[in-house]
């Protein structure tokens, strides 16, 4: 697709001012896009006084590379980033099993109920969390599952997010496919196996990342059901630089842009699926 | 196969009886409070209190700072039974009072006679609706005026003074004002966006408060900053708001010449003097007051604890909780530069031998205010009144609404408030 | 010659629609269960008891001491309803303003960005890559940047000077732009992520149907909204549901940029909720704000459902 794109490109020569206008564009966005990782770049090479300084100065005084190395020091970062890295990993597989399983469902299949059903979980995804928060919560405890990270792996592994994206996904998927593979004697699951899955390639990648993204990140979730310092993840532990009368926010910094390390390498991994047209050639048949 | 699976399970549930036997004799008090591996006064406590109290552990929970009371709030939702609770910001007393989640105090305090005066007043704001005592404090921060020294030095300016009225300081802010931004600017003084730091100030005669619903008082002190704000004697709100930038990064940047504030930034102070990332002498001295309120009066923030309603060990809690916050407590806390509740002519001493802390007289004067008072009274509005009075703070700061306007709509908020 | 290449023959799918209508419920079920289950311990119980919250007097405490409120909760906050002074009228209407902007500028920001980076443009890769940044970026980082690019001198009034518009104030501290400032924001950072979700879909796309048009000579114009366009209905149908609740659900931005204000002028629905629940203690109340919220979302996505079948085209 990407080559007959290029082919039709060539045969209009006066596109040669819009690609240089695009390129433009999109350089000048890529700044503006990479400005707040300057930003944290150079906050966490200052002082603690010096990150909010006003006027604003973008090289510190001196750079004190040092940062990097005192939050390993100051709080159990190692412990941190093996919670987040438990914590998300298993969130990201429960997640993409869960609904692409049950997205088939509801895409592909009829059944008593289903949009009913299916308004349901998009329903809850209105209900602001802050509001049932606290009987969650009560019923967590009561399982036992209050400082675990058990808790959170719960909580975000059958989020209607995902259910509603695969779905959407699927119905854009030919029947034709799904139909031809039952008259070849195909069960349901294998349907769903064989055929939808690997069409869901682009999919699937993006959802991985939304829910690598999304856990990795997330404060609120482990801010109310982690307590122990030995079970906290990567977003509330930052928040032991955030003192009551002091905040390090170079440490902040430094520790978030180390943090955004693993979150970078999957977004780079997986966005040849989403890329390489893996869909386009299983749509032809 | 089954042999093996019950040796293994005795020996699993040795294991895990072992510890509880060894356990049993001591009482561990699990507290829970914020920031507890930065702030070096928590241990102190423990192990003075370990020391005293043979049998008794204290262990901590370390939640952070922020999100704190939302964090607490919800364990006790849940039904956490932790024993001893640290109290962030004021309301929580009286929510979590009303809530039932922390035990009134008065029955131990009777009990064990506790001397109430001690705190100077600053254990009323921790009485819940009904009268009860549900918390004390253990620290009281109270308001300060900071000053650079070098900067009145080299201007050849007398430091302010322990008896100084706020029109005074206006002048002074503004005598001490020179430069300009970006080369060699030096500001007279220094407000913090909060509300208290502009304007709290108005309480300070002991009549007016913040939860009376008429906030004509606070017109005085509004028309001073932005007066202030308008001779370039002070950094403008609304870039001080969009820049985020930190008052101790203002002060600490050495061109700025005073600083009302809060006496907790006197351990920021004294640590960095000590540390030598201070590049200027400081001193204190007590807030300015109008004309007709006496020299010296003030207004305070206690921090305070509290003991849990669903805690297994309610009198080895409150044997912790009367510890910190009484005299003994008091005499831990207060070699570490904060200021104890609990305060009298001994410990003031103390207090000003820690290292760090600015040797001239003024300063130890200003360790005993004449009078504090609360900066919110209790009461049952008072939660929201603060975010409605925080909001119109905001709007007369940014002059989006001249003064005059801004305190009509918070007579005109408090007034609906208070009728629901 | 579009049509015959297969796009929405609507014969045809209530012919498919037919045959699957027989499928057996049981299958389906088991399809469900695992993501079900789950959904329903852990997010449907808690919603339903906090829909039930709405109709409670509830301030946190036992459980026992909750009792019954009816319709008090909601004639608390609808009393002196309007929307300049009383409090739900006030987040309501910031929050729909917010709304109002938000999901459409994001949503077409998401689809030029994917557009043109689905293309065989030099180092798309690169670029796929940093705008998504915005989104994993620390918030406090790209909200600080954006509040001191929008502030008094910064670089934003600066160009606008330059094209005669003079604005003289730091956005985040002014009424009136304030919550432009965080419309700008927001949709910074859906665009990136929406954008992933448009080349997802763009995948699906199948060549043919471009060589078809190209063989009737539809030009670029005409590809979009003939082939492009109607073969993404079903992303931009998921993307303007997941924005619209994204926007009436608008709380972390706020809190970091805004605060809120000046005032109230850029308080949300849900600052008001984290208010009510975690401020003021009022469980009951902040469930009834939460109630307005949910059912007009509820509303919108109703909507969005039923004229879904008048232009999203699926398979």
């Amino acid at each position: 697709m990407t080559t007959w794109a290029q082919r039709r490109k060539r045969a209009y020569p006066g596109k040669a001012i819009g690609k240089a206008a695009l390129y433009a564009a999109l350089i000048g966005l890529s700044c503006v896009a990479l400005l707040p990782f300057l930003w944290m770049l150079s906050s966490s090479l200052k002082l603690d006084n010096e990150v909010f300084q006003y006027p604003m100065r973008w090289t510190p005084k001196t750079f004190h590379w040092d940062n990097y190395l005192l939050i390993w020091q100051r709080v159990p970062l190692t412990t941190y980033f093996r919670n987040t890295a438990i914590v998300a990993v298993a969130v990201t597989f429960a997640q993409i099993l869960s609904s692409s399983f049950a997205a088939y469902a509801f895409a592909k299949m009829r059944f008593k109920g289903r949009d009913a059903l299916f308004m349901a979980y998009i329903a809850t995804i209105a209900v602001p969390w802050q509001v049932y928060m606290v009987p969650q919560f009560i019923m967590m405890r009561r399982m036992g599952l209050y400082d675990t990270l058990w808790a959170l792996i719960v909580l975000q592994s059958f989020s209607a997010f995902g259910v509603f994206l695969m779905r959407q996904f699927y119905l854009g998927i030919p029947n034709d496919l799904n139909e031809a593979a039952r008259i070849d004697g195909l069960s349901e699951y294998g349907v769903w196996a064989r055929i939808i899955l690997p069409l869901a390639a682009p999919a699937i990648a993006a959802l991985v990342i939304f829910t690598f993204v999304n856990t990795w990140n997330d404060y609120m979730g482990p801010l109310i059901y982690l307590t122990k310092d030995q079970n906290k993840t990567i977003q509330v532990g930052l928040r032991r630089f955030i003192q009551q009368y002091t905040s390090d926010y170079h440490l902040i910094m430094a520790a978030s842009l180390v943090s955004l390390l693993p979150v970078g390498a999957v977004f780079l991994f997986l966005q040849r699926y989403f890329i390489e047209g893996i869909a386009t050639t299983g749509i032809k048949g | 196969m089954r042999r093996i699976m019950a040796v293994l399970l005795a020996a699993v549930m040795l294991a895990c009886l072992a510890p509880a036997a060894l356990a049993e004799e001591d009482v561990t008090i699990t507290v829970v409070a914020w920031d507890i591996a930065t702030t070096p006064y928590y241990q102190m406590y423990k192990e003075a209190f370990e020391a005293a109290n043979p049998g008794l552990k204290v262990e901590y929970i370390d939640l952070a700072a922020q999100d704190y009371s939302q964090k607490v709030g919800t364990m006790l939702a849940g039904g956490d039974k932790s024993d001893v609770l640290f109290i962030k910001e004021l309301s929580d007393a009286t929510n979590w009072s009303a809530q039932g989640y922390i035990a009134p105090l008065d029955d131990y305090i009777a009990a064990d006679g506790l001397d109430m005066g001690a705190f100077a007043g600053m254990a009323d704001c921790y009485v819940d609706l009904e009268g009860n005592q549900v918390a004390l404090p253990y620290r009281a921060d109270y308001w300060v005026l900071f000053y650079n020294k070098d900067l009145f030095d080299a201007a050849g300016v007398d430091y302010p003074t322990n008896d100084m009225t706020w029109d005074q300081y206006a002048e002074l802010a503004k005598q001490m004002t020179s430069g300009t931004e970006g080369v060699d600017k030096v500001y007279g003084s220094h407000y913090h966006t909060w509300r208290s730091d502009v304007v709290n100030w108005a309480v300070c005669d002991g009549v007016n408060t913040l939860a009376d619903g008429e906030y004509g008082d606070l017109a005085y002190f509004y028309n001073l900053a932005l007066d202030l704000e308008d001779a370039g004697a002070v950094m403008a709100y609304p870039d001080l708001k969009a820049s985020g930038l930190h008052y101790r990064g203002a002060f600490a940047a050495g061109n700025v010449a005073m600083l009302p504030m809060g006496y907790w930034e006197m351990g920021n102070l004294v640590s960095d003097t000590n540390s030598g990332d201070m590049s200027f002498n400081y001193g204190f001295v007590a807030v300015p007051h109008k004309e007709d309120v006496p020299a010296g009066s003030t207004f305070g923030s206690p921090t305070g604890a509290s003991i849990n309603t669903a805690s297994e060990n309610k009198d080895a809690a409150w044997k912790f909780l009367s510890y910190i916050a009484g005299e003994e407590g008091a005499k831990t806390l207060a070699p570490t530069g904060n200021r104890p509740a609990f305060i009298n002519d001994a410990v003031a001493e103390v207090m000003a031998l820690v290292d760090g802390f600015p040797t001239d007289e003024a300063s130890k004067a200003a360790l005993i205010p004449t009078a504090v008072y609360l900066e919110w009274p209790i009461g049952e509005k008072v939660t929201e009144l603060k975010t409605m009075t925080d909001e119109e703070h905001t709007l007369i700061m940014t002059r989006e609404l001249t003064v005059e306007e801004g305190i009509a709509e918070m007579n005109e908020r408090a007034a609906e408030i208070l009728a629901d | 010659m579009l049509n015959a290449t297969g796009l929405g023959g609507n014969a045809n799918r209530r012919y498919r629609a037919g045959k699957l209508e027989k499928r057996n419920t049981l299958i389906a079920y088991t399809f469900l269960a695992p993501n079900f289950i789950g959904f329903f311990i852990f997010t449907l119980i808690p919603v339903a008891f906090s829909i039930a919250l709405a109709f409670l007097n509830w301030n946190g405490g036992a459980l026992n001491t909750i009792t019954f409120a009816g319709l008090e909760n909601f004639a608390t906050l609808l009393k002196r309803f309007n929307f300049t002074r009383n409090e739900l009228g006030v987040t309501l209407k910031n929050t729909a303003f917010f709304t109002l902007f938000t999901v459409p500028l994001s949503i077409a920001c998401a689809l030029l960005l994917a557009l043109a980076l689905n293309r065989a443009v030099c180092g798309a890769k690169v670029f796929r890559t940093i705008f998504f940044f915005p989104y994993i970026a620390s918030l406090v980082a790209v909200c600080v940047c954006w509040s001191f690019m929008l502030m008094k001198l910064g670089p934003v009034n600066q160009m606008l000077e330059l094209v005669g518009i003079s604005v003289g104030k730091s956005w985040t501290q002014s009424r009136e732009y304030a919550i432009w400032a965080l419309i700008i924001v927001s949709v910074w950072r859906n665009a990136g992520y929406y954008m992933v979700m448009y080349l997802a879909g763009l995948q699906g796309v199948p060549a043919e149907l471009y060589e078809a048009a190209t063989v009737d000579g539809a030009n670029g114009w005409h590809k979009f909204w003939k082939v492009t366009f109607p073969m993404l209905t079903p992303t931009t149908f998921f993307v303007s549901i997941m924005m619209t609740i994204y926007c009436f659900k608008i709380f972390d931005v706020v809190q970091i940029m805004t605060e809120g204000g000046p005032g109230r002028s850029t308080k949300m629905l849900v600052n008001y909720i984290y208010q009510l629940a975690f401020i003021d203690i009022k469980y009951g109340q902040a469930s009834a704000v939460a109630m307005a919220l949910f059912a007009i979302v509820l509303i919108i996505t109703l909507a969005q459902f039923r004229i879904e079948k008048k232009w999203v085209n699926y398979m």
